[in-house]
C-alpha cells in the first residue's frame, strides 16, 4: 500500500466548500432546520447535509480502497456479488429431523442455496428429548437431535459436499457435540472433512451473557470449549467455519449497533490470544474466523456498521496480530435481518421492514443472508411465510440491480462520515472491554449483563414513551385490537417420536464401548488437550447429545447467571 | 395496601430470551411494585419461590413454544399448595390462538410483545388488592 497521502479532494476546494455550506446555511437554509436534534440509532448525531468537508482527510488508499485489498472496507471479495451472489440462507428448523429434512428439500427446491438449520432449545441446551427438562420444548423453534441417527436423517439426501451448511450451534458446548455429529456423519457418507463447507456458531456468550437458562457453564470453560472447536476446525476442516461470532442474538438482547460489532470482535481478540497461547499461528485459524450481524432498522448506521466492521477487524489482525495472509484480515460476515423489529400487530408490515434490513445487507458487502418472516412475533415460520423471506431475497438479487456494482455507497459524503464515526466508536468500546480485563472478565463480572439490560431497559421507555416509533404499535396505531389473521405454524408432535428412538438406540449400543468412550471424555475435561477427539468418540459410539452434556455440567460445573 | 405489590418474574423452563423479563421487571419496580427476578426456572421451583418470596403474582416469560405444557402447569403446583389467590401472568411471543385455552386453565392474562407497562401495572393493581 502506498504511503502517499491520497486525499479524496483538493484541501483548498474542501475550505472553499466549507465557506459556501455556512452560506447555504444562511442564505437557503435559513432557519428551516428546527431545533430537533436527530441521532442514528447507537447515538451519533446526524446533520442535516454532508458535504466533502464531513470527509475531508479521507485518504482514498487508506480508508476506502478497492474491494477485495486492503482496509476492504468495499468488501472482501473484489467482484463481490458479480463473482458469487450472496448465499441465501434460510433458516429451517423444527421437529423431529425428519421434518426438518422435508423443509431443507422444500427451501432448496424452491432455490435457497445454503442451508441453516437451527436446533431446538434442549438440544442447544443439552438435554436428551427425553430429559425431564426438554418438557415442552422438543421440536419447537428448531429441531430436535440427541444423536448421530439424528444428524443423519436431517441430512439424508442433502448433497453437503456440494452445498455449505450453516449450523445454529448457539454455544460452544453444543457446538462440540454438533459438530462432532457433523463430522461422523459425513464420514459415513464417505465425504472426506476437507470437502465439509460451512459454518457453526459456537459463541461462548450465547451460553453465559446472550441467553439465560437453568443450567450454565462458567465463561472459562466455555470459552475453552469454543476455542478448542476453532483449533480443531483449523486443523482438519480447511472449508469450514469453526466460529460465527453472533453479534445477532448479541443485539436482539439489546446492546446498539457500536456494541454489538465491539463485543463480536473483542471475541476475536481473546480467541486469538488463547489459540496463539497453545501455539497456533494467527495464519492457522484467523482465516475461517466469521461474524454474524443484525441488521435493524436504521439503515444507514447499518450499513455504515458493515462496513466499519471489516476496517476494525483488518486492523485488529494486522497491527495487533501481525496476521500475515490476507484472508485472516477479511471479515466475512452472515446476517439476519432484525426479529426484534417485527411486529405482532399487522404483520404483512414486517415483509417491508425485512426488505429494507436485507437491502442494507447487501449495500453492507454480507456474505450469506437470511431474512425473516413475517410471523416472526407468532411462531416459527409456517411454509408460506418463508417463501416470502426466500422469494424477498431473490427480487434483491434479480429485479433491483443493486447487487452489480461493488460497494455503490462508498463516496457518500454521509456514509463515509458515518462509518469513520462507527468505526471509531467500536475501537473506544473494544478498548473498554479491554480496560476491564477482557471479555471473559466481563462476562464474569456480569458487567456485560448490565450493559444490554440498561439498553433494553432504555430502549423499552423510548418505545413507551413514543420516542422511538413503530408503526402500527404507537405510530398511526392499528385500529382497536382487531387480532391479526395470521396462520400459526403447528409444530409435529415431536417428544413422543424422540423418546422412541432414544429407547431403541440405547438398546443398540455398544455399551462397553460407549462406557469407555465416554469415560475419556470425563478425563479430558479437565485437561489441556482439545476435547474435539473425545467428543467424535463418544458421539460414534452412539452416546447422546445429554449424556456428552451432563458429563460437561458434571466436570465443570455451573455458573450463576449474573442478572437479578 | 399498606406494602408494596409482590412479583416474582421468571423465564420458563429453557426458554433463553431474557430481553423481554428483565425489561419488564424493572419497569414494574419503576411502577412501585417489588420484584424479585428468579431467571430461568421450571414450574416446581418457581411455585417455591413464590410460597418463599409471599408473591402476589407471578410472571413467566417464554418466547420458546413451551407455554402450552408449562405455564399452566404453575397454576396446577400454586393450586395444589392452596394459592390460587396468586396471580398468574404470561409474556413472549404466544400465539393468540393458544390464549383462550391458557385464561381457562388459570392464566389471568397474558401480554404479548407490544404491551405496554402501564397497562400490565394498572391489570395487576386491579386484581391484587
Amino acid at each position: 500500500m502506498t504511503k502517499e497521502k491520497q486525499k479524496l479532494f483538493d484541501q483548498k476546494v474542501v475550505e472553499q466548500l466549507g465557506t459556501k455550506k455556512e452560506r447555504w446555511h444562511e442564505e437557503t437554509l435559513k432557519g428551516k432546520v428546527g431545533d430537533k436534534k436527530y441521532y442514528t440509532e447507537s447515538g451519533i448525531p446526524i446533520d442535516i447535509l454532508y458535504s466533502p468537508s464531513d470527509i475531508k482527510d479521507l485518504d482514498f488508499q487508506k480508508d476506502i480502497g478497492f474491494p477485495g485489498e486492503a482496509p476492504y472496507t468495499r468488501g472482501v471479495y473484489p467482484n463481490m456479488y458479480r463473482g458469487r451472489l450472496f448465499t441465501v440462507r434460510q433458516l429451517a428448523g423444527f421437529g423431529a429431523p425428519e421434518d426438518c429434512n422435508q423443509r431443507i428439500k422444500y427451501l432448496l427446491d424452491n432455490g435457497a442455496t445454503g442451508v441453516n438449520i437451527v436446533f431446538d432449545l434442549p438440544t442447544v441446551r443439552g438435554y436428551n428429548s427425553d430429559d425431564p427438562e426438554a418438557e415442552g420444548n422438543v421440536g419447537a423453534c428448531g429441531v430436535a437431535i440427541d444423536s448421530l441417527e439424528d444428524m443423519e436423517t436431517l441430512f439424508n439426501s442433502i448433497p453437503i459436499d456440494e452445498i455449505s451448511s450453516s449450523v445454529v450451534t448457539h454455544m460452544p458446548s453444543t457446538t462440540v457435540v454438533l459438530l462432532a455429529m457433523y463430522m461422523v456423519m459425513a464420514g459415513k457418507r464417505g465425504i472426506a472433512l476437507e470437502k465439509l463447507s460451512g459454518t457453526n456458531q459456537n459463541d461462548f456468550l450465547m451460553e453465559t451473557v446472550v441467553g439465560s437458562a437453568p443450567e450454565i457453564l462458567p465463561p472459562k470453560a466455555s470459552f475453552r470449549l469454543q476455542c478448542d472447536a476453532i483449533e480443531y476446525a483449523s486443523k482438519h476442516l480447511p472449508r469450514w467455519n469453526a466460529v460465527s461470532y453472533n453479534g445477532y442474538n448479541l443485539r436482539e438482547a439489546g446492546t446498539s449497533a457500536v456494541q454489538e460489532v465491539a463485543v463480536g470482535i473483542a471475541n476475536a481478540i481473546a480467541t486469538a490470544e488463547e489459540l496463539i497461547s497453545r501455539g497456533n499461528s494467527v495464519d492457522d485459524f484467523a482465516k475461517r474466523m466469521s461474524f454474524f450481524w443484525d441488521l435493524c432498522n436504521d439503515f444507514f448506521e447499518e450499513i455504515a456498521k458493515c462496513r466499519a466492521s471489516r476496517i476494525v477487524f483488518q486492523e485488529v489482525m494486522r497491527d495487533r496480530f501481525q496476521a500475515k495472509n490476507p484472508k485472516s484480515q477479511m471479515m466475512r460476515f452472515h446476517v439476519q435481518t432484525s426479529g426484534i423489529t417485527l411486529t405482532a400487530v399487522e404483520p404483512l408490515n414486517n415483509i417491508a421492514r425485512s426488505s429494507i434490513q436485507g437491502l442494507a445487507a447487501i449495500l453492507g458487502g454480507a456474505q450469506s443472508l437470511h431474512i425473516d418472516s413475517y410471523d416472526e412475533a407468532y411462531s416459527a415460520p409456517t411454509e408460506e411465510a418463508a417463501l416470502v423471506s426466500l422469494r424477498t431475497q431473490q427480487i434483491l438479487q434479480a429485479e433491483t440491480n443493486v447487487v452489480n456494482t461493488v460497494d455503490p455507497l462508498a463516496g457518500s459524503y454521509y456514509v463515509e462520515n458515518l462509518t469513520r464515526e462507527m468505526a471509531q466508536r467500536i475501537r473506544d468500546y473494544i478498548e473498554e472491554i479491554e480496560r476491564k480485563g477482557g471479555l471473559v472478565a466481563v462476562t464474569e463480572s456480569g458487567w456485560l449483563h448490565r450493559e444490554i439490560s440498561d439498553f433494553a431497559y432504555k430502549q423499552q421507555k423510548a418505545i413507551e414513551n413514543g420516542e422511538q416509533k413503530i408503526v402500527g404499535v404507537n405510530h398511526f396505531p392499528a385500529e382497536k385490537k382487531k387480532a391479526a389473521e395470521i396462520e400459526v405454524f403447528r409444530y409435529p408432535e415431536t417428544a413422543v417420536r424422540q423418546t422412541e428412538k432414544l429407547a431403541r438406540l440405547r438398546k443398540k449400543r455398544d455399551q462397553a464401548k460407549l462406557d469407555k468412550a465416554l469415560g475419556n471424555l470425563r478425563e479430558k475435561c479437565l485437561s489441556d488437550e482439545n476435547i474435539m477427539p473425545y467428543v467424535k468418540e463418544a458421539v460414534l459410539a452412539l452416546a447422546t447429545l445429554g449424556e456428552i452434556e451432563e458429563i460437561f455440567r458434571e466436570e465443570f460445573g455451573l455458573w450463576q447467571f449474573p442478572l437479578a | 395496601m399498606s406494602r408494596p405489590i409482590k412479583v416474582v418474574m421468571a423465564k420458563l423452563g429453557l426458554d433463553i430470551h431474557w430481553r423481554g423479563a428483565v425489561a419488564v421487571s424493572r419497569m414494574l419496580r419503576d411502577e412501585g411494585m417489588e420484584v424479585v427476578y428468579l431467571g430461568n426456572q421450571f414450574p416446581e421451583q418457581i411455585v417455591n419461590a413464590a410460597v418463599q418470596e409471599g408473591a402476589d403474582v407471578v410472571g413467566l416469560s417464554t418466547l420458546g413454544g413451551n407455554h402450552n405444557s408449562l405455564g399452566p402447569k404453575v397454576v396446577e403446583l400454586l393450586r395444589k399448595k392452596g394459592l390460587e389467590d396468586i396471580l398468574v401472568l404470561m409474556g413472549g411471543v404466544i400465539p393468540p390462538e393458544d390464549i383462550p385455552a391458557l385464561k381457562e386453565k388459570g392464566i389471568a392474562a397474558v401480554f404479548g410483545p407490544e404491551s405496554k407497562i402501564v397497562d400490565i401495572a394498572s391489570f395487576i393493581r386491579g386484581k391484587v388488592s
